[in-house]
C-alpha cells in the first residue's frame, strides 16, 4: 500500500516538474506586461486573462459555444471516421473499387479541406451543416488512409492461420482483418481529431454565427482581448486533452500491441 | 481475400473513368438545370472563368502572394523547428522547458490564433507568415528531436571508433541521419502552411486566394469559387508530386540504410 | 487380399507459377509425394526451391496447378484437417495466450467448460502454466512458437503441417523445441509434414525425409529413417547411424545447393 502511494505521488511531481516551464513562462509575461516591455494593449496580462477566463465560465459564454463547436467536431468526426473505415476496408477488398475511388481519395489529399468552407456555405448557408461537412471531409482522408494502410499490411499468416483453425472466409475480416488494423485506425482517428478542431474553428471564423471560433473572432473585433486570449486558451486546453484522453482510451484498447510497450519506454529514456 | 486484381495497367483505366464520368455528370446536371446553377455552375463555365482569371492576371497575383506567404512562413517554421528540435535533443534544459509548451502547442489547433497574430501584426502578409510559421513549428520540432533522438547507435559506435570528437559526431552523423525524416516532416508541414495560409486569407483578408475566395462567395460568384479550388487542388497536387519526387531522388538512401 | 492402404496425404503432378516484377517463376514443377497416415515427413532442400510453396499448396493456401489429396477427396481451400505452424508464430497478437489457443475451439463452437479444459491441458503440455493471460508481445520467440503448436493442437487436426517451425529460435531453443515435437509426435502419431532447411532436424524428428532440387522444385531422392527415437537426444545424435543417414541426405541437399548457385550465376 504505501509503495503504491509512493508511485503516484512520485508521478504528480513528475508531472508537476513537466509542467513547471508553464509557471515560468506565466511569470515572464506577467512581468513583461507589467513592466510596461509591451503595451498592454497588445498582450493582456495573464491576471486579467484569468479573470475573464473565469468569468466566460460562470456567465456560460464559453460552454455554450464551446459545446457547439464541440458537437459539430464530434459529429463530422465520427461520420467521417464511420465513413473512412468503411471506405478503406471495401478498396482493400475489391481493386475494382479502389481503381475507381482512388483518384478523388488521392484529389481531396492535395486540397486545402478548408478552401472548401466557402463552398460550403455557399450550398448550405451559415452553421451547422458547413461545419460538420467540412469537419467530414476532412477527417474522410486520413481515415480512409489509415485503415486501407492497417488491413493490407496484415501479414498473410495471420489470415491462413486464422482459415487453417476454421474461420470462414467472412469472418476473416472482421476477425482478423479489422482486428490487424485496429492500431492504425486509430493513429488515423488521432490525426482525424486534430482536423475535426481545426475545421470546425475555421468554419466558424468563416461562416458561422456561434462556436467558439466565432467568439474569438468577435472578441477580437470587439477589441476585449483579455477575453480573446482566455478564449483561445480554452480551445488549447481542450484540444489537449481531447488529444490526450484519446491516446488514453487507445492504450487501453490497444494494449497488446508492441508500439504500447514502445511509448512507455520512450518516455523513460 | 485481400484485392489482388489484375496487375494495373500502365494506363489507369477505371481511375480515369472515374474522373471523367464524374466531370460529365456535372456538367449535364448544370446544363440541365437539375440542380441550381449558383449551387453548381457548369465546368464550362468554371474553366471560362479560370481562363479569365489567368488572362486578367487576378489569378498569377493571388496565388504568387499566397504561395509566398507560405512559403516564408514554411521556411521560417522548418528552419526555427529544426533548430529548436536539435537544441532540444542536446540540451536536457532546453528540452525541459520547451516539452510542455509543444505538448500543448501540437493538438491546438492554430487556427484559433488567427486573431492574435492579427492583433500584433497587422492583416497584411506579415501576421500570416507568422502564423504559418507558428502552424509548422511544433509538428517539425516534433519530429526532428526525436529523429535526433534516435539515431541508431550502431553509426555513433562506428563514427566514434573511427575518430569522431563531439562536434563531428553532430555535424556528420546525427545530422545528416536527421534529414530524410526532417524532410517527411517537412512535406507533413507543407499542406500544413498551405491550408494555414488559405485559412487565414479567409478569415482575415488582406489579399491573396483565400480573400479572393470568400469575396467570390460573399458576391455569389460561384464560377471564382470553384476556379480557385481548383487552382489550390492543382497546387497541392503539383508540390506533393514535387516533394516525392524530391524524396526518392536525393534520399533514397534512407530506406536501404534503416535510418 | 489386403487393401493397398490409402495415403493420408496424396500430391499428384503440383506445379505452381508465381508472377513477378521479372515475369512468371516457376517455383514446383510437376511435384509428386505420398504420406502415409502416422508418418513423419520431411522436406529438405536449398533456399527458394519451393519446399514452403508446396507445404502452402498442401495447406489450402494457395492454388497451384495439379492435384492434391486428402483421404481421398481432392481439397478445395484450407481445412480444419491441417494444422499449420508457422516460421513466424503467426500468433493473433490481440489475443492472450489463452485465447489464442481456444481460437480453434471457439470457431468449432464448442461449449465453453470444454474449451477450458482443453485450453487448461495444452496449456499444462506446453509448460506455460501462469502466462495465459499474456499477449504475444511480452513472450519470448520459443514461448510463442510453444503457443502456436498448442494453438493447433488444440483443434486436433489429423494433418500437422509445419514450416520451418524453429527457424527464427536460437539454437538451444531449437533443440528443446525439437524434443518437444518429437514427443508430442510419438504419443499422438498425426501424420506430420515438415518443411525445414536443417538436415539434423529432419534426420532426428522424421521417418522419411525427401530432398527437394533447386527451383523449379520437384522430389528429387527420397530417404527412410530408421532410428529408435525412444533414446535419448545426446546418444541419438552422436550415433553411428544417426550420422550415416545424416551426411548421406546433406550430400544430397548439398547438391542441390550447388545446382541452384549455378543457377543463380548464370546470366537469366
Amino acid at each position: 500500500m504505501p509503495n503504491r502511494r509512493k508511485g503516484t505521488l512520485a508521478a504528480a511531481l513528475r508531472l508537476m516538474g513537466r509542467a513547471l516551464p508553464l509557471v515560468l513562462f506565466g511569470v515572464v509575461w506577467q512581468v513583461v506586461v507589467s513592466s510596461g516591455l509591451i503595451n498592454r494593449e497588445f498582450l493582456p496580462p495573464p491576471t486579467a486573462v484569468a479573470v475573464a477566463f473565469a468569468d466566460l465560465f460562470t456567465g456560460g459564454d464559453i460552454a455554450k459555444n464551446l459545446f457547439v463547436t464541440l458537437f459539430r467536431a464530434g459529429a463530422g468526426l465520427l461520420i467521417g471516421a464511420a465513413c473512412g473505415v468503411w471506405i478503406g476496408v471495401m478498396m482493400a477488398r475489391s481493386q475494382r473499387f479502389k481503381d475507381y475511388v482512388m483518384p478523388i481519395v488521392g484529389g481531396t489529399y492535395s486540397l486545402p479541406k478548408s478552401a472548401l468552407i466557402p463552398l460550403f456555405a455557399l450550398w448550405f448557408g451559415i452553421g451547422n451543416v458547413t461545419a460538420i461537412a467540412a469537419v467530414f471531409l476532412a477527417c474522410l482522408l486520413p481515415m480512409i488512409v489509415n485503415t486501407y494502410h492497417g488491413v493490407m499490411t496484415t501479414p498473410k499468416v495471420l489470415v491462413w492461420s486464422a482459415q487453417a483453425l476454421g474461420t470462414t472466409r467472412r469472418e476473416v475480416w472482421s476477425r482478423v482483418y479489422l482486428r490487424n488494423a485496429l492500431p492504425d485506425i486509430f493513429t488515423g482517428l488521432r490525426i482525424a481529431l486534430g482536423f475535426s478542431f481545426v475545421l470546425a474553428i475555421s468554419a466558424e471564423m468563416i461562416a458561422s454565427t456561434n462556436g467558439i471560433g466565432k467568439l474569438i473572432f468577435m472578441y477580437g473585433e470587439n477589441g476585449t482581448y483579455d477575453y480573446m486570449f482566455a478564449a483561445i486558451a480554452c480551445v488549447v486546453i481542450v484540444a489537449f486533452f481531447a488529444d490526450r484522453g484519446l491516446l488514453l482510451i487507445t492504450r487501453r484498447l490497444l494494449g497488446w500491441h508492441e508500439s504500447a510497450v514502445a511509448d512507455h519506454d520512450r518516455r523513460r529514456a | 481475400m485481400i484485392a489482388q486484381g489484375r496487375e494495373s495497367s500502365r494506363v489507369p483505366w477505371r481511375s480515369v473513368a472515374s474522373v471523367v464520368g464524374l466531370l460529365i455528370v456535372w456538367e449535364a446536371s448544370a446544363r440541365a438545370h437539375l440542380t441550381p446553377v449558383l449551387f453548381l455552375p457548369p465546368v464550362s463555365e468554371v474553366v471560362d472563368q479560370l481562363w479569365h482569371s489567368i488572362t486578367d492576371g487576378t489569378l498569377a497575383r493571388d496565388l504568387s502572394l499566397s504561395l509566398a506567404r507560405a512559403f516564408s512562413g514554411l521556411l521560417l517554421g522548418t528552419v526555427a523547428g529544426v533548430m529548436v528540435g536539435l537544441l532540444m535533443a542536446r540540451n536536457r534544459v532546453i528540452e525541459w522547458l520547451a516539452d510542455p509548451l509543444v505538448a500543448l502547442g501540437f493538438p491546438s489547433p492554430k487556427i484559433a490564433f488567427i486573431p492574435i497574430f492579427i492583433l500584433w501584426f497587422g492583416i497584411a502578409s506579415l501576421s500570416k507568415i507568422l502564423l504559418v510559421a507558428f502552424a509548422c513549428i511544433f509538428p517539425v520540432v516534433i519530429g526532428t528531436y526525436s529523429a535526433a533522438r534516435s539515431v541508431n547507435r550502431l553509426f555513433l559506435w562506428s563514427a566514434m571508433s573511427l575518430g569522431s570528437g563531439r562536434a563531428s559526431l553532430f555535424l556528420h552523423v546525427i545530422l545528416p541521419a536527421c534529414y530524410p525524416r526532417i524532410f517527411t516532416t517537412f512535406r507533413i508541414a507543407v499542406p500544413v502552411g498551405l491550408i494555414t495560409t488559405f485559412t487565414a486569407e479567409m478569415v482575415a483578408g488582406g489579399g491573396g486566394m483565400g480573400a479572393t475566395l470568400i469575396y467570390s462567395q460573399r458576391f455569389f460568384e460561384s464560377p471564382t469559387v470553384f476556379a480557385y479550388i481548383l487552382v489550390m487542388l492543382g497546387v497541392g497536387l503539383v508540390l506533393d508530386t514535387a516533394m516525392r519526387k524530391f524524396q526518392s531522388h536525393f534520399l533514397n538512401w534512407a530506406e536501404e540504410a534503416g535510418v | 487380399m489386403l487393401d493397398v492402404v490409402r495415403p493420408k496425404i496424396d500430391i499428384r503432378g503440383v506445379s505452381k507459377t508465381y508472377a513477378s516484377e521479372r515475369g512468371p517463376v516457376l517455383a514446383l514443377r510437376g511435384t509428386d509425394l505420398t504420406v502415409n497416415e502416422g508418418e513423419f515427413v520431411s522436406i529438405v532442400g536449398p533456399s527458394g526451391c519451393g519446399k514452403s510453396t508446396l507445404l502452402y499448396v498442401v495447406g489450402g493456401f494457395l492454388e497451384a496447378d495439379g492435384q492434391v489429396i486428402i483421404d481421398g477427396a481432392p481439397i478445395t481451400g484450407p481445412g480444419t484437417d491441417r494444422g499449420i505452424v508457422f516460421q513466424e508464430y503467426a500468433l493473433f497478437p490481440w489475443l492472450t495466450v489463452r485465447d489464442n489457443i481456444g481460437y480453434g475451439l471457439e470457431r468449432q463452437g464448442l461449449p465453453a467448460i470444454d474449451c477450458e479444459k482443453i485450453i487448461d491441458r495444452l496449456i499444462g503440455v506446453i509448460g506455460l502454466a501462469g502466462f495465459d493471460n499474456r499477449f504475444p508481445r511480452e513472450l519470448s520467440g520459443g514461448m510463442k512458437q510453444r503457443v502456436a503448436i498448442a494453438r493447433t493442437l488444440a483443434r486436433d487436426p489429423a494433418i500437422l503441417l509445419l514450416d520451418e517451425p524453429f527457424g527464427a529460435l536460437d539454437a538451444q531453443t531449437r533443440e528443446i523445441m525439437q524434443d518437444e515435437l518429437l514427443r508430442i509426435w510419438l504419443e499422438t502419431r498425426k501424420t506430420v509434414l515438415l518443411v525445414t532447411h536443417d538436415v539434423t532436424e529432419a534426420v532426428f524428428l522424421s521417418n522419411r525425409i525427401c530432398v527437394m532440387s533447386a527451383r523449379p522444385g520437384q522430389i528429387i531422392e527420397e530417404f527412410a529413417v530408421a532410428l529408435d527415437r525412444e533414446r535419448p537426444r545426446e546418444e541419438l545424435v552422436l550415433s553411428a547411424d544417426f550420422n550415416t543417414i545424416r551426411n548421406e541426405v546433406w550430400l544430397s541437399v548439398r547438391r542441390q545447393a550447388l545446382a541452384a548457385g549455378q543457377q543463380n550465376a548464370e546470366p537469366s
